[in-house]
């Protein structure tokens, strides 16, 4: 599993499949308010992207691989 | 290996045949259109498969091939023999390639440059090769890859961050192409494996990127993860080529277009420069959404203007409107209105009311809306933030489209099997279970009336052998049907072996500048598989030969009086129970002095032999190991080998060879096989109470011969039937039994006349038996040592019956 869901958070370790998008939708719509660390995350796929992109969390923190958080701030915070 | 890949080398070798067949098919009707679409479903067909695997250098062949074909079929490229060549090469690699693949898994990375060389040759026959420098979008409208006319693509630098615009400032200073790429990937490419935020990640020279949804995306409740709605948009500084080849397996997703600055437009600003694009031939249907988009800027102005609820504000938001106005014509090209502008603007704020600005953008609107664009027209940083929305949609939209009006890839597969052959494809080595089942079978239903009759001689039960009789001709009537239709199983048409013949007709009579017209005949005449794969190497020497000994060049064959076009055939017919084949060319014929004269040279034959060999006999020397008659060895034949190859391949099966040849008229080889070697038949012979079988491919009669009618010339026996002389030898003595052959009561060998190689030679035996169907079974381990004897077979009774091998006996 590499999406964590704990209390409120959610976190992305590693690399999240397409497997994943189906469990974090069902999460973010039970948690609406949950915040997403990103900070672990090597890459996501577009699955699990358009979830977050549809859900508006508030993001914590920001991948550490530049490019990957460079996309991902251009899709998540346009959407803010 | 998995068996979605055993499955797509089996249909890569099927598609690859029917291609060449096809190509074949086109040069003698180079305008056949049907022929056309059918070559290019075909490649596009393999290409598609091949696209499900990471074979990336075989789709990139196949689809080199596919742009060539499309071309064909539009009718861009003319049909010639070196476009057939080329992707009959091709399609060699392709298959190389699946070679490779069945072998090792994979396809090596040396095959790279091969990868080159092909599509290079395919491409070079593409007048005009899809380029981002072409505007041509004629020749693209496959591609996907160009921008067709009317699409209205619209590049929106809105939101592209500074950095990057700086970037890509320093790119276009510096003569660089840049490139600005719309990836819509398809809705259902989840399902297809793809991951498009994984490829857009890949993109080399990246200078921004973002994600988008093409329409706002549905409340989370609503919304379907496995359907993607996103698209990317990217900047970037790779050439075109790389993208292509970084989105070869979705490029019908994606539109790559190639950014122009504007030589004078390039902003000296270098806070915020409003990099303005031209993309090439933005054709004026554009103006439509643009006007949409000026209509919504105008009236959102005057909304603004017309408000009045905090007067404070009213001051500001004259400025911000007429800076937005301001910006519009800028973007629009007019530059020269700005001033008008700031007049108006000077006037509004003066009077305290928007009315001169409203005034103004009521005057200008005719203008702004209705006027015809320019063709070289540039969007730029023109509409304020808060109407971003509206300008990134018409982008969106606009690429969304042409995927949409794509059929959707699921089910393509089905469609393209059009030969829906209601056909098993089973792996052999069950029909072959099933064929020594059924030979079992054969062999214990041969054992009934043995039991029948010991039921009857040791028991004495009369009415148990008769019914045992009765129950033993139903299942030997059902066991030989099941033994006909498993033999129909296995059945193939020959012309699996004969569809590779006018290709390699073609190959080698061009390389040997030879004119030659091949005809099939009989191609659905039917044997056992082993015996039709068997018959293809014998047949590809044969035809070898012919071409490269027996056909002249067009100037001897007009020299000689005969058409300059020479003619191959080659004939399959069912006779009795064999398979005839035969090779007929019209060449010069084998001249028997020629081989007899090289046969004595090369010690092959002495030189009493050569005095008194006739000319069919000399024809046979052909057959002989070593004996070449060409006068020069050519990479095709002509090294001595061969013809004896034939006859002992053909031999093997149990078939014969025989060839006969007129000189200056043409040669005629004649190949006749069994039609199955399953069953056998062989005739039963006794010596000395013990029972041995000869196949009956060797029996010519049986006869009986008076002891005095025995010649002994010398050592050996001899007899004289209709006239002519038979050698005789007995079978004791030719397998070391110490005993005399038996007479009958008249004082009369059993003589058996059977046929070896050319001639007919009489076997003395005890006594004749029954001729028998027989499952042969090869002898095996120290057994396999015997040679005279070609393996054994199970009689009905449980005793074991030795086959002889005639040729090895003599």
């Amino acid at each position: 599993m590499s999406i964590e869901f704990n209390e409120g958070e959610v976190t992305f370790r590693g690399v999240a499949s397409v497997e994943d998008a189906e469990l974090l939708l069902d999460w973010l719509q039970r948690n609406p308010a949950a915040t997403v660390q990103l900070e672990p995350c090597s890459h996501m796929h577009t699955a699990d992207l358009q979830v977050l992109m549809a859900a508006h969390p508030t993001i914590a923190s920001w991948p550490k691989s530049p490019d990957l958080r460079a996309w991902l701030e251009t899709a998540l915070k346009s959407e803010l | 290996m998995n068996p979605l890949l055993v499955q797509f080398l089996s249909e890569a070798r099927e598609f690859s045949e029917a291609i060449g067949n096809k190509l074949m098919q086109l040069e003698g009707s180079p305008n056949d259109q049907d022929a056309i679409n059918e070559l290019f479903r075909l490649v596009h067909t393999l290409k598609g498969n091949s696209g499900l695997f990471t074979f990336p250098e075989m789709t990139r062949v196949l689809h080199a091939g596919e742009d060539l074909l499309g071309m064909v079929r539009n009718e861009q490229v003319v049909y010639s023999r070196e476009l057939a060549d080329c992707l009959l090469d091709a399609m060699d690699f392709v298959m190389v390639l699946c070679d490779e693949v069945e072998t090792t898994g994979a396809i090596s990375s040396r095959h790279a440059q091969g990868t080159e060389r092909v599509t290079k040759a395919l491409r070079a026959l593409m007048p005009v090769f899809p380029d981002a420098t072409e505007n041509d979008s004629r020749d693209n409208a496959d591609r996907g890859t160009v921008v067709p006319e009317g699409s209205g693509i619209l590049i929106s630098f809105e939101g592209v961050p500074a950095a990057a615009r700086l970037e890509a400032l320093r790119h276009i200073q510096a003569g660089d192409a840049l490139h600005w790429v719309i990836y819509t990937p398809a809705k259902e490419c989840f399902f297809q494996g793809d991951d498009p935020f994984h490829i857009a990640r890949q993109v080399p020279g990246l200078l921004w990127g973002t994600v988008r949804s093409a329409l706002p995306l549905p409340p989370l409740a609503e919304l379907d993860t496995y359907s993607c709605a996103l698209e990317f948009h990217l900047l970037t500084a790779a050439p075109r080529e790389e993208l292509e080849e970084l989105f070869r397996y979705v490029i019908e997703q994606v539109k790559i277009v190639k950014v122009d600055p504007e030589g004078d437009s390039v902003p000296k600003d270098s806070a915020a420069p409003p990099v303005q694009v031209e993309i090439a031939a933005v054709p004026s249907i554009v103006s439509d959404e643009v006007t949409t988009a000026i209509e919504t800027i105008l009236s959102a102005q005057k909304q603004i203007l017309g408000l009045d609820d905090q007067p404070v504000w009213k001051e500001g938001r004259t400025r911000a409107v007429a800076a937005v106005l301001k910006n519009l014509s800028r973007g629009l090209g007019e530059e020269t209105v700005v001033g008008d502008i700031e007049e108006a603007l000077s006037v509004s704020l003066a009077a305290g009311n928007g009315a001169p600005l409203l005034h103004w953008m009521e005057n200008r609107r005719e203008n702004l809306t209705r006027r015809p664009r320019r063709s070289d027209s540039a969007t730029g940083r023109s509409e304020p933030p808060s109407r971003g929305a509206a300008t990134s949609s018409v982008p969106a939209r606009g690429a969304a489209d042409p995927v949409t009006e794509e059929p959707t890839k699921f089910g393509r597969r089905a469609e393209d099997n059009l030969s829906s052959a209601r056909s098993l494809k089973v792996d052999q080595a069950k029909i072959d279970m099933l064929m020594n089942l059924i030979g079992e079978l054969v062999v214990e239903k041969n054992a009934l009336p043995y039991l029948a009759q010991r039921a009857e001689t040791q028991y004495g039960v009369r009415e148990l052998s008769r019914e045992i009789k009765a129950q033993y001709s139903v299942i030997n009537r059902i066991a030989d049907e099941m033994q006909y239709a498993i033999m129909q199983v296995r059945m193939m048409a020959v012309s699996v072996v004969f569809q590779r013949f006018p290709r390699l007709v073609r190959d080698i009579s061009h390389k040997l500048n030879k004119e030659v017209q091949l005809a099939l005949e009989g191609e659905q005449t039917e044997a056992d598989k082993n015996i039709i794969e068997s018959l293809a190497d014998p047949l590809i020497h044969i035809v070898r030969n012919s071409l490269d000994h027996g056909l002249e060049t067009p100037e001897v064959r007009r020299a000689s009086g005969k058409p300059e076009t020479g003619t191959l055939t080659i004939r399959a017919a069912q006779e009795a129970d064999r398979v005839v084949i035969e090779i007929i060319d019209d060449g010069k014929g084998i001249d028997p002095k020629v081989i007899k004269r090289k046969a004595y040279e090369k010690g092959l034959i002495d030189e009493a032999a050569l005095e008194r060999m006739g000319d069919q006999e000399a024809i046979n020397l052909i057959f002989a190991a070593g004996l070449s008659t060409a006068e020069t060895i050519s990479d095709l034949s002509g090294r001595g080998v061969g013809m004896d190859v034939v006859r002992s391949a053909v031999e093997k099966m149990h078939g014969t060879v025989v060839v006969n040849s007129e000189l200056g008229k043409g040669t005629k080889i004649r190949i006749s096989l069994p039609l199955s070697m399953a069953v056998s038949q062989v005739m039963i012979v006794e010596s000395d109470r013990q029972l041995f079988g000869v196949p009956m491919d060797h029996v010519v009669e049986t006869v009986r011969v008076s002891r005095s009618a025995v010649r002994f010339i010398k050592q050996s026996m001899t007899v004289i039937l209709r006239g002519r002389v038979v050698p005789l030898k007995t079978m004791n003595g030719l397998l070391g039994i110490a005993a005399r052959a038996k007479t009958n009561a008249d004082d009369e060998f059993a003589v058996l006349l059977v046929q070896v190689g050319g001639g007919v030679m009489g076997l003395v035996v005890d006594g004749f038996r029954e001729t028998i169907g027989v499952i042969q079974k090869p002898l095996v381990g120290i057994l396999s040592g015997l040679p005279a004897y070609s393996g054994s077979a199970l009689m009905g009774d449980g005793s074991v019956l030795m086959i002889l091998n005639i040729r090895e006996l003599l």
